[in-house]
């Protein structure tokens, strides 16, 4: 070992390195094109529902913890929170690639690990600030359809909607992010994903089991009845092994992405 | 300080860099060649963002890929003209001196310190993106500068600059070279190099092709003038105030009436006529086509098999 090479002070700290990532990408993230897009279709329900109560006839409509439930499960949980994962995740580390600012965050005295976190947790605190406020302005506007007597018995269902959000937002998130990294171009392999593995959750027997939708939709009480198919083939996986799994995905997601981003020589992709 | 054992770079089956072995020290080393030569790829080699196929590169004593802490003690302004453009100029070089680890007070001493050399203190809040192509260059100056490397990596650092920067630029970087510091620039303008230091490394066609003293290849510019093009807001004032001098070779208008290109024999007496006029023509860009390089090139390349 050379002079100059014990002379070298460690890496900055983890946390330390990470937070400024973060501020980073949460400023460039909060104030971009795709948020503004995103918050539109995460705040779409919250559109719906004024107008449905502006023009339904309530005395005829479901009951609101229904349709509340129906937008949860149906809109948030199977659609909007997976593509917004999906915009957002694929993108943390393409974007600095494709916009050729990855050079910059390398050529800092910082472990790869710590931009990857720093990233990550933007892509979180960005996603569930568009998310959670729909749903819970969702929630007090369904499900005061008929008045506000017996809300308050809703409201924790409300809070575990909220905390299954979270952790799918987490679970995808991390799959997307390692799809981010290990294609060029992820978005339609990671539509493919979405559209064609993620409905083996409709079908019967084992094969729900290895979806991400299927583990996210055991963990929400009030489900409606699904679409088609799946109100004959629901399969319901016990709700503890569920927070087991979306956890390990998240965890298992972004250890694969560290992986390959910590070996990347992204210079050759430019 | 930086030192490169049999290192070579290949990109699926294009060769960049072909077993190259060079030691620099301190001072300021010019990288000069030709686009294409491998100047990029050594620079990225010695910065860590490449890692070798096949050798050895060290810089401070540590492998260049895959150990961070080396940043600590090097500073990188890297070609490509990208940046997160909604950032300020202040943002942006505040924010990768946090990734550099300092403190609050720290960053902004030396944020205010890094942009004052670089003469963008004034420019400071105004968004990179708004910056004109020099401004946008000496942002990227700055935030290599800031955290006061000892080894400091420049690819094509003046490109876009005018006259008046660039002479800023060109003192900056003597400056530091005197200082100690191990400088690399990448150019294809032999010019440029000439003006920061008289010793520079040949790259063509991935190999370092000689090393040593920039005199030694001037004379041969006497033969291939240096060709610059000028865009201005007047490029007629701007020839008008070039054409009577004596070393000027030819000047011509470029497409889409901006521009104008001049070749001259000697440069140094042109880019100080340029200086003159840089305000009054609005004088924005100046940037050198690599042919006057590639003939130089070209030149030794015939010597060097002549002489085998």
């Amino acid at each position: 070992m050379s002079a100059d090479e014990k002379a070298l002070p460690p890496p900055v700290p983890f946390l330390r390195a990470a937070r400024a990532v973060f501020d980073l990408s949460l400023e460039e993230m909060v104030w971009s094109r795709k948020s503004l897009v995103m918050a539109g279709l995460l705040l779409m329900p919250v559109a719906l529902a004024v107008l449905f109560r502006l023009v339904a006839n309530l005395k005829h409509a479901p009951a609101g913890i229904d349709l509340y439930g129906l937008v949860v499960a149906m809109y948030y949980l199977r659609n909007a929170l997976p593509l917004a994962a999906l915009f957002f995740a694929t993108a943390l580390i393409a974007d600095e690639v494709e916009g050729r600012t990855i050079t910059y965050l390398l050529s800092r005295p910082v472990s790869r690990a710590s931009i990857l976190c720093g990233k990550f947790a933007a892509y979180v605190v960005t996603t569930l600030t568009l998310t959670l406020p729909g749903i819970v302005v969702c929630f007090f506007l369904l499900v005061t359809l008929r008045g506000f007597s017996g809300v308050a018995a809703f409201v924790p269902d409300l809070l575990r909607d909220l905390a299954v959000a979270a952790l799918a937002l987490c679970a995808y998130g991390a799959l997307f992010t390692l799809l981010g990294v290990l294609l060029k171009r992820p978005t339609i392999p990671g539509l493919v994903f979405l559209v064609g593995w993620e409905s083996l959750a409709n079908l019967p027997g084992w094969l729900p089991r290895y979806t991400v939708t299927a583990w996210v939709r055991s963990l929400i009480s009030h489900r409606p009845v699904d679409e088609g198919l799946a109100e004959l083939f629901q399969t319901t996986l016990p709700a503890g092994e569920a927070v087991v799994v979306l956890v390990a995905i998240t965890i298992l997601g972004l250890a694969g992405a560290y992986g390959i981003f910590s070996r990347r020589q992204f210079v050759l992709d430019q | 300080m930086i030192e490169f054992a049999r290192a070579s770079c290949w990109y699926g089956p294009v060769i960049a860099l072909n077993d190259v072995s060079a030691t620099i020290g301190p001072g300021v080393t010019g990288l000069l060649g030709p686009n294409g030569a491998g100047k990029s790829t050594f620079l990225k080699l010695a910065a860590g963002q490449l890692k070798p196929s096949q050798g050895e590169v060290k810089v401070l004593g540590a492998p260049a890929w895959g150990v961070p802490e080396v940043f600590h003690r090097v500073g990188l302004c890297p070609e490509p003209d990208a940046f997160w453009d909604g950032l300020s100029g202040w943002q942006f070089v505040t924010f990768l001196l946090r990734l550099s680890g300092f403190d609050d007070a720290e960053v902004n001493r030396r944020a205010e310190a890094a942009l004052v050399e670089v003469d963008l203190l004034a420019a400071k809040d105004r968004r990179i993106g708004g910056y004109s192509k020099g401004m946008r260059q000496r942002v990227k100056l700055a935030q290599a500068i800031a955290h006061d490397p000892q080894v400091l990596l420049l690819d094509e650092p003046l490109t876009g600059m005018d006259p008046v920067n660039r002479h800023r630029v060109v003192e900056l970087v003597k400056r530091l070279g005197r200082e100690g510091r191990t400088i690399v620039m990448s150019s294809h303008v032999l010019y440029e190099v000439e003006a920061m230091t008289r010793n520079v490394l040949l790259v063509h066609q991935g190999r370092i092709l000689a090393e040593g003293d920039v005199r030694e290849i001037r004379d041969l510019l006497d033969e291939h003038p240096h060709a610059a093009s000028v865009r201005a807001r007047d490029p007629r004032r701007v020839a008008r105030a070039v054409l009577d001098l004596p070393e000027v070779v030819s000047v011509e208008f470029g497409e889409g009436g901006d521009s104008v290109v001049v070749r001259t024999a000697r440069p140094d007496a042109f880019y100080a006529a340029l200086t003159e006029v840089a305000e009054e023509a609005g004088v924005y860009e100046v940037f050198s086509p690599d042919e006057d390089l590639e003939s130089v090139f070209k030149y030794l390349l015939a010597r060097r098999g002549g002489a085998r």
